[in-house]
């Protein structure tokens, strides 16, 4: 496998954090070496110095997409922890209906919903199964299920709602892997009735995201801990102005807002935690 | 290594013999079958590793048949079809339904044993896998617990420093009542509830 040196370490974390915000730990140059190393076979690039300069330069981008889809984790799971779902079941989602249902019953009830670092789209896919079990009545609601990541790879992974065997055997309880997916060989594909509800597109963190307009809920969790911790505050500002004022926050169970943004206040559900807005 | 169980399912009684002691030499843990009917029998009594099942058999379970249902019991098993030449095209059919991989009759043992070989590799490394995801989850859960514990205690706090403030800069008090109401605030310390873990 090809060696970084350290020279070109700082360059190419330098570069990675720039199109991404992602931060790798200088002091794991095998982290860098492994990770890209199949893009450095499939271009021959002699060097990492190579590699970084041919990305920075080239018009259509290909090889920075391709170094996102390397660098981020998808480490994900359907119900991956099942603390936010209950939480969702049993006490956001029925506070949001009663907050949200107009007084006429001629007009239906509006929820947004962001899966903010959706990798291969377990998550949001969890969420909809979620929604579509709480609420009998479905054409009473216009539902928006939106999920976002940063990786091309995994936005394309999470669209076609496929997945293997590997990505499907933890998590998912034996009786929603019936009922929501087609079995064929050894890949499950989610039916169309829950595709329908969800859509996935590109999006940088670090980047402004307010044209997305306001959520009820987000999730945005384990995606801030591969950021600094200036980037995790200017990520979690603008996050407070993308939720609604009543809305609701959900972050990684290990993650922590304190420090990081004092508009949130946390609040305790069961066994989990979620934040709103002071 | 864990030794793995494979079972055969063959109408051939040679050739089930053959493999049965083959397979035995070679350390692997052996369970027969005489057609598709006794391996559907069999699948929910014990654990399989691999299954080893020629593709034509009579009756109306197959190899194909043998398959689906090895993997409706549980997916983590593997399946290699034993095929004759003339049936490849099934066998390749096959291996797009989840089968792992097909090996034409005769049987050449050498191949057979490496790709055994090569599914015990990916089974433990499998299992390594998901010893570590776990090792994760426990851990994770863990910090859970004390991170949001920290997390609460602090916004309650932060909250009471904040209540402390409001009532020490409040010039219209007078300072003995001040005092009294800071004091209520800080024993008030000894009912922060903590979650029970």
């Amino acid at each position: 496998m090809l060696k970084i040196s350290p020279d070109e370490l700082k360059l190419v974390a330098q570069y990675i954090h720039d199109i991404s915000g992602i931060y790798l730990d200088q002091s794991k140059s095998y982290l860098f070496e492994t990770r890209l190393s199949s893009i450095v076979s499939e271009y021959d690039f002699k060097s990492f110095k190579e590699l970084y300069q041919k990305a920075k330069t080239e018009s259509d981008k290909i090889i920075e997409r391709k170094i996102i889809d390397a660098i981020s984790t998808n480490e994900t799971l359907f119900y991956r922890d099942k603390g936010p779902f209950e939480l969702l079941q049993h006490k956001l989602l029925p506070e949001l209906i009663d907050a949200r249902t107009p007084g006429s019953p001629a007009l239906k009830t509006n929820i947004k919903i962001w899966s903010a670092a959706s990798s291969t789209g377990q998550e949001l896919y969890s969420i909809a199964i979620t929604l579509k079990e709480l609420l009998p009545d479905f054409s009473r609601y216009t539902i928006k299920l939106l999920g976002t990541d940063i990786s091309d790879g995994a936005v394309a992974q999470a669209s076609r709602g496929k997945y293997n065997k590997f990505e499907m055997e933890r998590g998912l309880p034996g009786d929603k892997l019936q009922r929501y997916f087609t079995m064929f060989g050894d890949s499950w594909t989610i039916k169309d009735e829950i595709r329908a509800m969800v859509q996935f597109r590109k999006l940088n963190l670090m980047l402004p995201f307010a044209d997305l307009g306001k959520f009820d809920i987000i999730f945005c969790r384990n995606v801030a801990i591969y950021f600094t911790l200036p980037d995790r505050q200017k990520l979690f500002n603008k996050i407070a102005d993308s939720l609604a004022d009543d809305g609701y926050l959900i972050i990684g169970s290990t993650e922590s807002l304190t420090g990081i943004c004092p508009l949130f206040v946390p609040k305790r559900y069961l066994r989990s935690i979620f934040y709103q807005k002071k | 290594m864990r030794n793995m169980t494979i079972l055969v399912v063959d109408d051939d009684p040679v050739i089930r013999r053959m493999l049965e002691k083959r397979l035995e030499k070679e350390g692997y843990e052996v369970l027969i079958a005489e057609d598709g009917y006794q391996a559907k029998k069999i699948f929910p009594q014990q654990h399989i590793d691999v299954v080893l099942t020629d593709l034509i058999m009579p009756g109306s379970i197959g190899g194909i048949e043998v398959l689906d249902i090895a993997k409706k019991i549980n997916p983590t098993i593997e399946v290699i079809l034993i095929t004759a030449h003339s049936s490849v095209d099934t066998a390749v059919e096959a291996m797009k339904k989840g089968a792992a991989d097909y090996l034409e009759k005769p049987i050449n043992f050498d191949e057979l044993f490496l790709r055994l070989e090569k599914i015990a590799n990916l089974q433990s490394i499998m299992r390594n896998a998901m010893d570590l995801s776990q090792a994760m989850d426990t851990t994770e859960s863990a910090a859970a617990v004390t991170i949001q514990n920290l997390e609460i205690r602090n916004a309650e706090l932060q909250g009471r420093l904040n209540a402390i403030e409001t009532i020490l800069r409040d010039k219209q008090s007078p300072p003995y009542d001040q005092v009294d109401k800071v004091l209520d605030l800080l024993a008030a310390e000894n009912n922060i509830i903590i979650y029970p873990q």
